[in-house]
């Protein structure tokens, strides 16, 4: 775990890069989380209800990005985590989540830090964007 | 938090707005290790508190440690145990259309981390609804309390899903 006493805006948290993601990736995904939507799992469900193919959870890509954050401050430190879901994740995509803190700033007279995060498909699509609010101890 | 104007319905809305305010069955949902490795598996995890019981153990937890994101797994089993015994979980309460839905937002608000072993309660709120792009777009709130009987509240979701209507 990271020592996060001088941590502050402008630090880049280390990427996390996941894909290309398959299908049977979001098969698993899809036992794993209990999401079993079948727009992600199943192409005929699919093409039914006018998509040309299945389509990732927006839910995986939020647990890259949760990772980013984790990863570099642990699981005890997250206050919360919050995205919104602003493009489609398709089969093939190979994921980037990033993160960098934007925010240094004081809660119940404690620090706490604010972590920007984003994912990114090829070609630069940006599917997710959200924050972390870190405690800093 | 969501305008009054927003629940005067919309045409083309699929959402059951009757719903506001309606709130789910309380149901008990018992962490498995196995579905935690499984889960912290599947995303690629590659902390073993996530992975192995002895590593968890070692780290001085209990068992295996939720990751993060398992919050979503601990919702959606306790929809699927409410719907087993014949009542509606939040996703089918509101009427989703699961060939139109998405999601627009996730928040999880965290007061203690989950251990497999945990048997924890799970309750959902349908917070309102709401249209945007000239009704194209119809949302649906609902936030999640998951709780501990003694560690109390562990996880806060606050979720917004969506209906494409055009």
């Amino acid at each position: 775990m990271t020592d996060l006493a001088n941590a502050g805006p402008g630090d880049a948290l280390a990427p996390v890069l996941f894909g290309p993601i398959t299908r049977t990736t979001l098969a698993l995904y899809a036992g794993a989380s209990g999401d079993h939507n079948p727009a992600h799992i199943d192409i005929d469900f699919a093409r039914k209800a006018g998509l040309e193919d299945v389509f990732a959870h927006g839910m995986l890509s939020m647990a890259e990005l949760a990772r980013v954050v984790t990863r570099w401050a642990g699981l005890g430190r997250v206050e919360s985590l919050s995205t919104r879901f602003l493009a489609i994740t398709p089969v093939g995509a190979t994921v980037t989540c990033r993160g960098e803190v934007v925010e240094r700033f004081e809660r119940n007279g404690e620090p706490r830090l604010r972590v920007a995060l984003t994912a990114e498909i090829d070609g630069g699509v940006r599917t997710l964007a959200g924050e972390a609010v870190l405690r800093v101890a | 938090m969501v305008p009054d104007a927003t629940v005067q319905g919309n045409p083309r809305g699929i959402f059951d707005r009757s719903t506001r305010g309606a709130r789910t069955e309380a149901v008990d949902f018992e962490v498995e290790a196995g579905r935690v490795i499984f889960f912290a598996e599947t995303v690629g995890e590659t902390d073993p508190i996530h992975l192995d019981r002895e590593a968890a153990r070692a780290a001085g937890y209990p068992d295996v440690v939720a990751p993060a994101t398992f919050a979503i797994v601990i919702d959606l089993e306790a929809g699927r145990l409410i719907e087993k015994r014949g009542g509606m979980g939040g996703l089918t309460l509101i009427n989703s259309d699961f060939r139109r839905l998405l999601h627009g937002e996730e928040r999880y608000d965290y007061g203690g981390l989950v251990f497999a072993g945990d048997v924890l309660t799970v309750q959902t709120d349908v917070v309102g609804f709401e249209d945007k792009k000239g009704g194209a777009l119809e949302f649906a709130h609902l936030r999640t309390l998951i709780s501990h009987p003694v560690r109390g509240p562990l996880v806060t979701i606050t979720r917004s899903v969506l209906h494409r209507l055009g």
